[in-house]
């Protein structure tokens, strides 16, 4: 009898538990002032993942966070505190990523997360900067001899069967009227292995995965990328709407890393440049000239401490998906600008 | 009187007879027994081959991984503490490792009948629980803080389980009564309470308990994220063991309860001593079914991000060079499933021999 009465009041139920994440999320979203929680708190929460996420969450062999996302929280902990001692790392889902940081359970979400319209506008979220961009590429043998598009004419490409990368490919090449079979596969596994078994001549996906894929190989170097990017997803940390003080410090912070590359100033040598800066951008960023930290509500050392302790951006993408790790991704796109990517650091006055 | 009817066994043919009669009857019979034995001698070559004759064993061969075909169980010996401890800091594994041995054998004590009194099972689960927790969270005896959120692993399965089944054990018993009561309203409200969380997946229990609650509950209420889920867990296996304690108080002629009423027996020394223990016998099976179960069941939590053992597997081999050798770590860590559950099931059998579940 009551079977029927307990599925409608599920149901009532369940939804009505949506509607209020809904109203929540505005009511979280509306009182904050992130920092003085973090500070009361004693400590920064950001996102981490159930399992891993190669290069950007992973878990090292003596059972601490790393990669390249967990190096921007420990910057952001960093930042704050002075010291990486006051992270603390929340392993969540992907699916679970949002609500939690609408509930409070994290304050920001540095974790692979791409810049979308419906996320910004619905979510009641707001991004920072993009401080990496994901491209989507293609991956083919060395020995084809070129990394030029046309390499692949009358060749084969592996894809994920009913994913955006395989649907890009396909626009891709057929807008450049080069002549490429496409041969899909329901899982990711599936996909690297035919290609690894000479299945067909090329594999597409996101450029980090195919980074992870490409070091899995017999031999890594036998591998690389194509010259031209198929599609370009824009990364960024997000935050909880109507805490402009708090995105604000989650863009210096990237800006931070960015500058002290642009001027030379690496987790070895900034002490030299702070004893004899060379001119008055470095003279603020690292605290010699006050402003940088007040006008954040920090202290005026903070980038002073982010670079000499987690290092400045090529240092972070070196470590990590770069030519220091084992991964060994070419940085293209996400050196700065004067390098020939599209990182642009803002103008600190 | 009768005397005991005394008939001897038929002649028993030797074996080669019987296995004769039962796998080469007939020229067919003989071709499909040869080729069964060869397919299965081949698979079992297979595994065998695989697993120990062209694997490799140490972290430092690595590299001659990629030029064998065998499991590559170096992702073990390199990762192994990533499968077991989660997150737990380095230098403290002892204490994850003292802290599982403690739990484990609190679960492997209370199996035994001497401690099955209430003063003695409450007793030795305090104990064990408290001692697992303080070598866990520590904060006392000079122990460093290590908060929820590092742990993992193993470690983390187990507590989730025990939790789960300490909390929930009592609760279903109560539920199983309540929805038995006399009492019209209670009997209502709790056969409506467990009807509707039998209704509900567990995931979403799970999420609620995890996502929604802190947008619900103010802040001194809540508590880590990882005590909601438990008792979210703990609510909807009891629930269910609920209805299985109930099906057992069912299975009872109501005449038992009313001979007790006669000799003057109270309601709890009814149902402490003529209830509750011919309950549990009769629903033994699917009272150990439901903990086999549950379990298994604890690796759900990782979608709402613990990391249990499951996610600690995926941890372990999603870095660098071991991203390729998923299915060693897979392997690894159903072998600790198959180690908890088919000691608790075996334990599951043993109890329905002793207490002869089946016979009248």
């Amino acid at each position: 009898m009551n079977y029927k009465f307990a599925r409608v009041l599920s149901t009532v139920a369940t939804s009505s538990l949506l509607a209020l994440t809904a109203v929540a999320s505005t009511a979280h979203a509306a009182n904050g002032d992130t920092l003085k929680t973090v500070m009361d708190r004693g400590s920064l929460l950001c996102s981490g993942h159930n399992g891993s996420f190669p290069p950007f969450v992973q878990v090292t062999d003596d059972n601490k966070w790393s990669g390249y996302d967990i190096d921007y929280c420990r910057a952001m902990a960093v930042a704050i505190f002075g010291s990486e001692e006051n992270l603390k790392v929340v392993p969540i889902s992907w699916a679970q990523r949002f609500p939690s940081l609408q509930s409070g359970d994290i304050d920001i979400i540095i974790k692979a997360t791409g810049w979308t319209m419906g996320r910004d506008t619905e979510l009641g979220i707001q991004f920072s900067i993009p401080y990496f961009v994901g491209a989507t590429n293609v991956m083919m043998p060395k020995e084809l001899g070129s990394t030029t598009p046309e390499t692949l004419e009358g060749g084969s490409l592996c894809a994920n069967a009913g994913t955006s990368t395989e649907r890009l490919a396909a626009n891709f090449f057929q807008s450049r009227g080069i002549e490429v079979e496409m041969i899909t596969f329901e899982k990711a596994e599936e996909t690297r292995d035919a290609y690894f078994a000479g299945r067909c001549d090329s594999i597409v996906g996101w450029g980090p995965n195919l980074a992870v894929t490409r070091q899995s190989a017999e031999n890594p170097d036998d591998h690389v990328m194509m010259d031209t990017a198929l599609a370009l997803e824009p990364e960024s940390a997000a935050m909880r709407q109507g805490d402009d003080n708090w995105v604000d410090i989650a863009n210096w912070m990237f800006a931070a890393t960015w500058i002290a590359e642009a001027n030379g100033i690496t987790s070895e040598n900034v002490d030299d440049h702070k004893a004899n800066p060379a001119d008055s951008t470095v003279e603020k960023l690292l605290g010699v000239t006050p402003g940088i930290g007040e006008r954040l509500g920090l202290s005026d050392d903070w980038a002073y401490n982010v670079i000499k302790q987690i290092g400045n951006s090529a240092e972070i993408f070196d470590r990590n998906i770069g030519a220091g790790s084992v991964y060994n991704l070419e940085r293209g796109l996400n050196s700065l600008w004067s390098d020939g990517g599209v990182i642009v650091p803002m103008i600190l006055d | 009187m009768h005397s005991a009817p005394s008939y001897s066994a038929p002649p028993r043919e030797p074996l080669s007879n019987r296995l004769k009669s039962l796998f080469f009857n007939s020229p067919l019979d003989a071709l499909v027994t040869l080729v069964c034995l060869f397919v299965f001698s081949y698979l079992i070559y297979s595994i065998v081959d695989w697993a120990f004759l062209s694997s490799v064993w140490r972290a430092e061969d690595e590299a001659t991984c990629r030029e064998t075909d065998g499991a590559c169980w170096s992702v073990i010996d390199a990762r192994h503490r990533i499968i077991f401890f989660g997150l737990f800091p380095y230098e403290e594994h002892w204490r994850s490792t003292v802290a599982c041995v403690v739990m484990i054998l609190t679960m492997i004590a209370s199996c035994v009948s001497w401690f099955w009194t209430t003063v003695r099972l409450g007793v030795l689960w305090i104990a064990g629980f408290g001692l697992f927790y303080i070598l866990m969270h520590g904060g006392i005896f000079g122990l460093s803080v290590i908060t929820p959120e590092r742990w993992g692993g193993l470690a983390l399965t187990i507590f989730i389980f025990a939790a789960v089944s300490i909390i929930g054990m009592p609760l279903s018993v109560l539920l199983a009564l309540g929805r038995r009561s006399k009492l019209p309203v209670i009997a209502r409200l709790i056969g409506l309470l467990i009807d509707f969380v039998r209704s509900l997946p567990l995931l979403t229990i799970l999420f609620t308990a995890a996502v929604i609650t802190p947008f619900l509950l103010p802040g001194w209420l809540l508590g880590d994220k990882l005590y909601r889920v438990i008792a979210g867990f703990a609510l909807f296996f009891a629930c269910y063991q609920a209805e299985n304690i109930r099906a057992g108080l069912q299975s009872i002629p109501s005449g038992q309860d009313e001979a007790g009423l006669t000799l003057g027996l109270n309601y709890w020394q009814r149902v402490s001593r003529i209830q509750l223990p011919q309950a549990f016998r009769n629903s033994l099976p699917a009272i150990v079914n439901q903990f086999v179960i549950t379990f298994k069941e604890t690796s759900i939590v990782t979608i709402v991000g613990f990391f249990e053992i499951l996610a600690s597997g995926a941890a372990a081999y999603g870095t660098g060079v071991w991203t390729v050798h998923y299915i060693e770590v897979y392997v690894f860590i159903g072998l600790i499933y198959f180690i908890f559950v088919f000691s608790l099931s075996r334990y599951g059998a043993h109890l329905e021999k002793k207490l002869r579940v089946g016979h009248a």
